[in-house]
């Protein structure tokens, strides 16, 4: 990994457009900005077409002879089968008005990420092979042939968007770039050109299940660890359930949530908040996954990895499912399940067995997001909660764009952020809920040999968090999001030191006071409570 | 590569993995913690080792850091604190090279500056 420069450079960013037009400006594919080539393990895993080990930094990317007519296939197949696409092909007017709300933009000052220019490098090969004007006007009508500069182009920057949509939240059209950039990827993915911190999880999930490749034995595991720790801090042996058939609702969460801190912590607060309930309810070692890399390489993978969580309730015979922290995972669950792998027609609409409330929302879907579930055991007053005890904590809400802008999650969470902390300080205007700022490290960018492009595309969302640091004291950043977990921690140490990440239900845990616990001298981290620390004191 | 000045010379690979789970011994431990900068290998660094081994070999899957710990009876950082980080850890104790999503969700918990 290229060293990073210290944060005062980083921030350091120059607005100045190139001198020459964008069409003249060749990409300079730069170390530090882009992730590494797919391996051809993990393509072949996936039966994904031309796998071999290649490298971006190579001139020579090992594609096939006929790179340019699967490409220009691939535009036209898309075309036909998504009005979409077509569409966000020809109503662009390039006014402008998504040009700044991009976090890559405003981090790296380079106008290829304006979402406008992202869009327009796939446009101007659109206009030249598919409109009557592009084909006789050329370049005076914005259209140019697609040459290997160009798809080095178009590999470059559609691997430098998160397709968070802030953008699109901004344009008057309602374009959603994400949609550019998924098929963007997909066609890059027909030549082998994908990244292998996408096609590895993905390949990982196809083979075991879960995106790290935990087999059924490590899960229960790794649980198991998580249990110990459970019994040492509240003295409750908690015993879950696997694979039960009868249970009556499967749960289902991302991996990262069973093996990397802080997400361990979110994982054993949906064990303790389940124990307190005495939900019926099951893990699963089958669908262990609800994650889906599968949809940042073809929405034909992502319907694939998808499918086990139909399946496996079925195979249950559960009555609806349960789905824990994390972000694209509802993006895909919420706005194409239904449609790809249902209808779940052997699911019943999902009714909390606690407080009797029946989930409408989800009458077609058949799975609701654990935030609304617990919101809703707050609102009906089923659940004892001891806010103090995340008294050490000043805590700030992170909208994960997939939940927020995607499905429309933000006042559920904050319901219950405000019902277990009281300390709560919400970020500036701008930068939260529907126009929150992404991560910078979404949609598979979380890897390691990236961290320049992670840190500048994490900027603007840092500033908020520095903002309600130094003006309020906040030390926590909170989220439902599992790739947030992993990838605001180095974040918020870069740009915002002294601020710690983590997952609501750590902190609902933490305020939950279960029945015949001991008395909790520390929080699910091992750090002592305010309380405790202020018996020992007087002591 | 090879890490010879060993009875059996034993077979590393580029980033300095053990390419044999089975080639492990203390004395390789110790050659493979002079590599990264860890002098000595004190009884408490080898029974973390061999816990993760244990855990490897029961679950095929390198252990939650935390877990690590908790086993041996050492406080609750003691990987950064007696191995800088648990990559580090698992390289001295023998695994394989994890795949790359792995060692992010790892390095993400540190400072990447």
């Amino acid at each position: 990994m290229a060293k990073l420069p210290k944060p005062e450079e980083l921030a350091k960013v120059d607005y100045t457009p190139p001198k020459t037009s964008w069409m003249d400006t060749p990409v300079v594919i730069k170390e530090g900005m882009f992730c590494h080539g797919a391996k051809t393990k993990s393509l072949q895993t996936l039966g994904f077409p031309n796998a071999r080990d290649w490298r971006p930094m190579d001139a020579d990317w090992k594609l096939p002879e006929n790179w340019k007519e699967i490409l220009l296939n691939g535009i036209a197949d898309r075309l036909k089968k998504y009005r979409s696409f077509q569409l966000f092909m020809d109503i662009c007017v390039r006014c402008g008005a998504c040009a700044d709300k991009c976090h890559f933009f405003i981090g790296t000052g380079d106008p290829k990420n304006m979402p406008v220019l992202r869009a327009e490098l796939i446009r101007s090969v659109y206009r030249k092979e598919f409109t009557l004007a592009g084909k006789i006007f050329g370049k005076m009508a914005g259209a140019r042939e697609l040459t290997l500069d160009v798809l080095k182009e178009w590999w470059y920057y559609f691997f430098q968007c998160t397709e968070c949509r802030r953008c699109s939240v901004f344009c008057p059209y309602g374009i959603d770039q994400a949609e550019i950039t998924i098929i963007g990827r997909e066609l890059l993915n027909e030549l082998g050109l994908n990244i292998d911190w996408i096609a590895g999880p993905a390949s990982a999930c196809y083979m075991k299940g879960n995106h790290l490749g935990l087999e059924p034995h490590t899960i229960v595991g790794n649980l198991e660890y998580m249990l110990d720790d459970i019994e040492t801090i509240t003295g409750k042996r908690i015993k879950p359930t696997f694979n039960r058939k009868g249970a009556e609702i499967l749960f289902v969460t991302p991996s990262g949530d069973l093996f990397a801190d802080p997400g361990t912590y979110t994982a054993m607060g949906y064990l303790m908040l389940f124990e307190e309930l005495g939900l019926d309810y099951t893990w699963s070692t089958y669908a262990s996954e609800g994650g889906n890399f599968g949809f940042f390489t073809t929405n034909e993978l992502a319907k694939r990895l998808n499918s086990k969580i139909y399946n496996e309730a079925k195979r249950l015979g559960v009555k609806w499912i349960l789905g824990g922290e994390c972000g694209h995972m509802w993006r895909v669950l919420s706005q194409y399940m239904d449609t790809w792998n249902g209808p779940a027609d052997f699911l019943e609409v999902p009714k909390s067995p606690i407080t009797g409330t029946v989930f409408d929302h989800a009458k077609s879907m058949k799975m609701i997001h654990v935030a609304e579930f617990t919101a809703d055991l707050i609102k009906n007053n089923k659940l004892k909660l001891d806010p103090k005890r995340n008294d050490h904590l000043t805590v700030t809400w992170h909208d994960s764009c997939n939940t927020a802008r995607g499905m429309g999650l933000l006042e559920e969470p904050r319901y219950v952020l405000k019902s277990v902390v009281n300390n709560f300080h919400e970020m500036p205007e701008d930068t939260i809920r529907e126009k929150t700022f992404c991560c910078g490290s979404g949609s598979g960018l979380n890897a390691s040999e990236d961290m320049d492009l992670r840190m500048k595309g994490g900027f603007p969302r840092a500033n908020a968090v520095k903002f309600v640091h130094e003006h309020h004291g906040v030390n926590m950043l909170a989220n439902v999001c599992a790739i947030d977990r992993a990838s605001l921690k180095p974040l918020m140490d870069y740009w915002v030191p002294g601020v710690g990440v983590c997952g609501l239900h750590e902190l609902v845990a933490n305020a939950l006071v279960m029945t015949g616990e001991k008395e909790r001298t520390t929080d699910l981290r091992g750090e002592p409570l305010p309380s405790a620390q202020a018996k020992e004191e007087k002591a | 590569m090879l890490l010879e000045n060993q009875p059996k010379t034993v077979m590393l690979d580029e980033a300095g993995y053990l390419v044999h789970f089975e080639d492990w011994s203390e004395d390789v431990a110790r050659m493979l913690a002079a590599r990264e900068g860890i002098p000595e290998l004190t009884p408490e660094r080898l029974n973390m080792l061999r816990f993760i081994r244990d855990y490897y070999k029961a679950y095929d899957f390198f252990p939650i850091v935390r877990s690590i710990c908790r086993n041996v009876s050492e406080p609750k950082d003691c990987v950064q604190e007696k191995f800088i980080n648990a990559l580090i850890a698992w390289k001295i104790a023998g695994l394989p090279h994890p795949e790359e999503p792995l060692v992010s969700l790892l390095e993400a918990g540190q400072s990447p500056g």
